[in-house]
């Protein structure tokens, strides 16, 4: 199995505060990773120097061999690399199909073939019924779905999702996680950032923590949540026994 | 040569202040309320007319009929941010800039329909009054519209630092959200900006009345020397405004000097799309990552 | 609007266009009508790059003088027809259309107006100091050949409106096929969420500089006809920010990002301008203080435009009978 994604010494400094330091972690072809860390982390950011959005201050981004540390969002999504955002950001005025089409007119030129595989990848997030409603109309777990299914369509090899899982419900969460499941059921490569434990633990066996900015823990999900530095991170040092 | 370059960035300085004036009430309005004010250059026209009919009706000084054109536009600015401002925020780019352009719009043609295009001017005791030292020539009126305009600015940087309005308005500017949490009104922030921003029109209009003609038109020369300010100065900040648009007012007026009397803006338009192609990231908000 | 119907009403609206001006007889309705084809021929290069990529430009009168003048310093020095001139004139803007968006595609929003701004202004500023080039402040006429339709005079207006509709028909099936594309897409995405277009692979910069340059060359095309119809080319005329003014404001009137919306608007503005005119006379402020009103009616009241307006009555409409 290959390395699907190999993040080495990435480091990002905005003015005064080093958001990003030393981080490194690899993610192996099919694995689903967590990143997790208490707010302000630099868990979104990683992502953004991942994908293209920030250009990193040092480090390398290698995914399947190639390097993306220069690359604009958009190459970085060609090269298979695809991402949600934490705030999610459909094309409003467009319709459900509009908007996953869009996505699949990377792989497909011509709308009938675009129109056929975004169809797909809305029947595999559950949206069909939803297909001809304004984007911008949607509830906040189909808005999330659309998300997840615009970035299907561009048919990458990983899948980076920025808290897919904020405000939702139990029921909703337990979708969620499913939907998870079913992506990483295809062979996808999953780096999803979350904030809530018990989704964390049903979907990824391979967990990194960051807190200020740097790794503090990597493993297991059972030994990074016994790990001293984890709960101090979390908790404040009163609770690291 | 070394007189006619100090000559001139003598003048530009002087008129750079009153840029300034206009330029931090821009900085002001897109810091805090995060719109790009395009009628802002009609308000100091305003103010000149107000001043001109003062002093011709009333024979009160421009000078002094500052604090008449100040809380004049100040009550302009919280009537345009109630009825017509408050009604667009929160939706996309394209309401944000038409409504005040086309406020813009409106207040030329409506000007230029009741004043006609002819020039005002309003002549002062001081008007050709000028100080003489070191083989430089002040004219007192500029001095004077210049030292106010620093005055004013200061004024207006203490209460942005010291009182609690202004803080509440660098929040709000910083982070609207948690602005409303920490119980700050954003409606009256914005008000008092939009109000703030139009008084310092007002009084750029004012100062200038001794010196520069109005006509309806003239509110586009400033408020596009103020727009290349505020991009030059970085988007969003205060200081900044001002020190570009000192910078500007000198480039100009070398400009004028060296390369011709209608070359200004070119120089200035010249600096704006130099800077646009070598400096982007100085420039903040606004601008493509 | 579903594609039956839309086609439908291109095609009444054709007919009806081409036989109007056998009816219409008088030079002042024919100018009015001309004036109405030409603006939203200009609103419909306009809104590709503003309605449907929400790029607000207020500085296409930048392509619509280059056009102008291209064409007619190709005629006057080089006796070109300005047919080919109007194609070199489009492709001179598009070529421009290319430092032009480099520079000013660097900032966002408001601050991408006001670089537009700017860049006409320059423009202006500089075609009025090229007096060995290009005439100057001055300007010039363009020769009167009479009824000459090589070098696009014609006698009677009547040729001139076929002219305008066949430039309109042409903008308005370019932007029907790119809706339906995969660049119209783009557009949109591009012009909803920029971060999240890029995300999914769009290559923006790509997508702009292209819109920029359709918008510029069908823009210059305008510039070159209008010179050709008024027998007369000066910097003032033709790098105008009025002309940078209605090209946007047909389109928000009638309706940013709808195929029709800125032949809609155009209706709407050059009849209300013709009636002013007819009306008033010519007192300097009156045209733009009505825009101006119309313009923040719109903003404040029906931002969608008259067109995204009726769209939306359609729309609510439709949900209430139940899903056939």
């Amino acid at each position: 199995m290959a390395d699907a994604l190999v993040v080495s010494s990435l480091a990002k400094r905005f003015g005064g505060l080093q958001a990003v330091q030393d981080v490194s972690f690899t993610v192996r072809e099919g694995e689903t990773l967590a990143l997790i860390g208490p707010n302000g982390a630099g868990k979104t950011t990683a992502f953004n120097l991942i994908t293209g959005f920030y250009r990193p201050d040092a480090g390398s981004v290698r995914a399947f061999g190639a390097e993306m540390v220069g690359l604009r969002p958009y190459q970085v999504c060609a090269r298979g690399l695809a991402r949600t955002f934490q705030v999610a950001k459909p094309f409003g005025e467009m319709t459900v199909l509009d908007n996953v089409m869009t996505g699949a007119f990377l792989r497909d030129r011509a709308p009938a073939a675009a129109r056929d595989k975004a169809r797909e990848a809305i029947d595999f997030l559950g949206l069909s019924a939803r297909e001809r409603t304004t984007a911008r109309d949607l509830t906040t777990i189909d808005q999330r779905r659309l998300e997840m299914a615009r970035a299907l369509a561009t048919q990458p090899r990983v899948l980076l999702l920025d808290e897919v899982m904020a405000g939702l419900n139990a029921a909703e969460v337990d979708q969620a996680v499913l939907l998870v499941d079913k992506l990483a059921g295809r062979g996808l490569t999953i780096v999803i950032v979350e904030h809530l434990m018990r989704a964390v633990m049903a979907v990824a066996k391979h967990i990194v923590v960051l807190d200020h900015g740097q790794k503090i823990a990597e493993g297991a999900p059972g030994d990074v949540m016994a790990n001293p530095e984890v709960i101090r991170a979390y908790l404040g040092s009163g609770y690291a026994r | 040569m070394v007189e006619i370059v100090a000559q001139a960035v003598i003048n530009g300085l002087l008129i750079g202040g009153i840029y300034a004036l206009v330029s931090i009430g821009v900085t002001l309005i897109f810091g805090v309320v995060k719109i790009v004010n395009f009628a802002q250059g009609e308000f100091v026209m305003l103010g000149m007319y107000l001043s001109y009919f003062l002093a011709t009706r009333l024979g009160v000084d421009p000078i002094v009929s500052l604090v008449v054109t100040m809380p004049v536009l100040f009550v302009a600015g919280v009537l345009i941010q109630h009825f017509l401002i408050r009604r667009v925020l929160g939706q996309n780019d394209l309401p944000q800039i038409f409504l005040t352009f086309a406020l813009s719009l409106l207040i030329v043609n409506v000007s230029l329909m009741a004043f006609t295009a002819n020039y005002r001017t309003v002549h002062t005791a001081y008007s050709d009054e000028a100080l003489h030292f070191a083989g430089l020539y002040v004219p007192v009126a500029k001095l004077i519209a210049f030292a106010v305009a620093m005055a004013l600015s200061g004024v207006l940087w203490a209460f942005l630092q010291a009182t609690d309005l202004g803080k509440a308005m660098r929040a709000a500017s910083q982070n609207r959200e948690v602005a409303q949490l920490m119980g700050i009104n954003p409606n009256r922030v914005f008000a008092v900006a939009l109000g703030i921003a139009l008084a310092l029109a007002g009084a750029a209009g004012s100062l200038l009345m001794p010196f520069y003609s109005a006509y309806p038109m003239v509110g586009q020369v400033f408020v596009l020397m103020a727009f290349v300010a505020v991009v030059l100065g970085t988007l969003g900040n205060v200081v900044g405004a001002l020190i570009a648009s000192l910078l500007m007012g000198v480039a100009e007026s070398l400009g004028i000097q060296f390369i011709g009397a209608d070359s200004g803006l070119i120089v200035v338009f010249m600096l704006l799309l130099a800077t646009l192609a070598l400096r982007p990231r100085g420039l903040a908000a606004g601008v493509q990552r | 609007m579903a594609i039956p119907v839309r086609l439908g009403v291109a095609a009444a609206g054709t007919i009806v266009a081409a036989v109007l001006p056998l009816v219409v007889k008088s030079p002042f309705a024919l100018d009015v009508l001309i004036r109405i084809l030409l603006f939203a021929f200009i609103g419909t290069a306009w809104n590709l790059l503003g309605g449907y990529a929400k790029q607000f430009s207020l500085g296409h009168a930048a392509f619509f003088g280059l056009g102008a003048y291209t064409s007619t310093l190709l005629q006057i020095d080089l006796n070109v027809s300005p047919w080919i001139g109007m194609l070199a004139g489009g492709v001179v803007a598009a070529i421009a259309s290319l430092p032009i968006g480099w520079l000013c595609f660097r900032l966002r929003g408001p601050y991408f107006t006001i670089a537009t701004i700017a860049t006409a202004q320059v423009l202006m500023l500089v075609f009025l100091k090229l007096r060995d080039f290009a005439w100057g402040a001055e300007g010039t006429t363009i020769p009167n050949l009479g009824n000459a339709p090589l070098m696009m005079q014609f006698e009677g207006k009547a040729a001139y409106y076929y002219v305008t509709l066949g430039l309109l028909v042409v903008a308005l099936g370019i932007t029907a096929w790119i809706e339906r594309s995969r660049i119209g897409y783009y557009l949109v995405a591009l012009g909803e969420e920029q971060d999240a277009a890029e995300a999914i692979g769009i290559n923006v910069p790509q997508v702009k500089r292209r819109i920029f340059m359709i918008s510029a060359f069908l823009t210059a095309m305008a510039g070159t006809f209008y010179v050709q119809y008024i027998y007369f080319i000066d910097p003032q005329t033709v790098f105008n920010f009025s002309v940078s003014i209605e090209a946007a404001l047909v389109s928000i009137v009638g309706g940013v990002g709808l195929l029709f919306g800125p032949l809609v608007g155009a209706v709407l503005l050059e009849t209300t301008s013709a009636l002013l005119q007819s009306q008033l006379g010519s007192i300097a402020g009156v045209q733009l203080t009505v825009y101006s009103l119309i313009l923040m009616a719109v903003i404040l009241w029906r931002p969608t435009g008259i067109l995204g307006y009726v769209g939306e009555l359609v729309a609510r409409r439709r949900a209430k009978r139940p899903e056939r």
